[in-house]
């Protein structure tokens, strides 16, 4: 080790993955959606028109600590 | 009834064929019946790094098109007693599973043995979907490696979306394998640490394997490390299957590195 590398400490690059894994799982965690989220969003826009001209569905996946909660937003043309 | 465990990593290369044949063997030779299928059609390795490749007469397609019995597609170890290996089909792709039929099979399998343990190919596609759909636990393989954790936790995720279990809403089991661990550079900081791995996918541990340059003569010659009395990763494998069979074994430390004495060094310039 030269004098000179006692500064100038390079980071330990583990625990620059370990970072960089973080927060790259997280953002994969919840920006997938389910796998079937199309699917169910056929069926749902089926079943709301059997009564009601829906026009779209939005579905909207969020974590909150232990649970997931899907939004569901549908529009309806006026 | 056996219980099934799929194998799988999501990312290639990261010893999941190897560390199926060696926990088979393991396994097997504790006595409990055992039997691995590769299900990864197309591309069979199992029966390469199994020493079986020559043996091999009709694979589990034919098996799940009935083109040929459950008893003559099954092929015994060489090794190891109590051990089976199901091939994958070379000639056809993963659109030749149906799910019917991959279902039908692997019950047969479970009544029979007590271990059935699948394969998986690498990817998330509908081969991988296939191997998890029946599974009652599975087993991630990773190495110490950003792309390869990152391709393990998405491998996770569907496991929990999309098999049977999960529908079911039970539990489904997973067990992680850390492979190709280097002491030194774990030691160093250049390499993630196990437990860094398991705050990261947050599932349980079942083994540490080290690196270790035998696991490629082991393949070059089809016979897994775990028969090599001498090897430290044959040994991490073989502490996997005794948990896997129950026994409670303490997790051993395969990270801290130990530069080898000047004594050993002076002798190795001797021989």
């Amino acid at each position: 080790m030269s004098f000179f590398s006692l500064f100038n400490k390079k980071e330990k690059s583990a625990g620059v993955a370990k970072d960089r894994l973080r927060i790259a799982i997280s953002s994969d965690r919840n920006n997938t959606s389910y796998p079937f989220m199309a699917e169910m969003k056929a069926d749902i826009i089926e079943v709301v028109r059997k009564y009601i001209q829906a026009q779209s569905v939005h579905i909207t996946r969020e974590s909150d600590g232990d649970v997931d909660t899907l939004g569901i937003e549908i529009i309806i043309p006026k | 009834m056996g219980i099934v465990y799929a194998i799988i990593s999501g990312k290639g290369g990261v010893g999941k064929t190897t560390t199926t044949a060696n926990i088979g063997i393991g396994i097997a030779q504790e006595g409990k019946k055992v039997v691995l299928v590769d299900f990864d059609l197309g591309q069979r390795n199992l029966d390469l790094i199994l020493g079986l490749e020559n043996r091999v007469i009709y694979d589990m397609v034919h098996v799940m098109d009935d083109e040929a019995g459950l008893k003559q597609a099954l092929i015994k170890s060489k090794h190891t007693e109590n051990l089976f290996l199901l091939a994958a089909s070379q000639t056809k792709d993963k659109s030749a599973l149906v799910q019917e039929k991959v279902k039908k099979l692997i019950d047969t399998l479970k009544e029979e043995y007590d271990y059935v343990i699948l394969d998986a190919p690498a990817g998330i596609e509908s081969g991988f979907e296939h191997t998890i759909m029946y599974a009652d636990a599975t087993i991630v393989v990773v190495n110490p490696e950003v792309s390869s954790i990152r391709d393990a936790d998405k491998a996770i995720g569907i496991v929990d979306a999309k098999s049977e279990r999960a529908k079911e809403n039970k539990k489904v089991k997973k067990f992680l394998v850390i492979n190709r661990i280097n002491p030194s550079m774990v030691s160093n900081g250049e390499m993630l640490a196990s437990a860094d791995i398991l705050d990261i996918l947050s599932i349980d541990l079942l083994g540490k394997i080290p690196e270790d340059k035998g696991i490629v003569e082991a393949s070059n010659s089809g016979k897994p490390i775990i028969l090599n009395e001498n090897s430290q990763a044959g040994a991490a494998y073989k502490r996997i299957a005794k948990r896997l069979c129950g026994e409670n074994i303490p997790f051993e430390d395969v990270e801290s590195f130990v530069s080898p004495s000047i004594i050993t060094k002076i002798k190795s310039l001797f021989q």
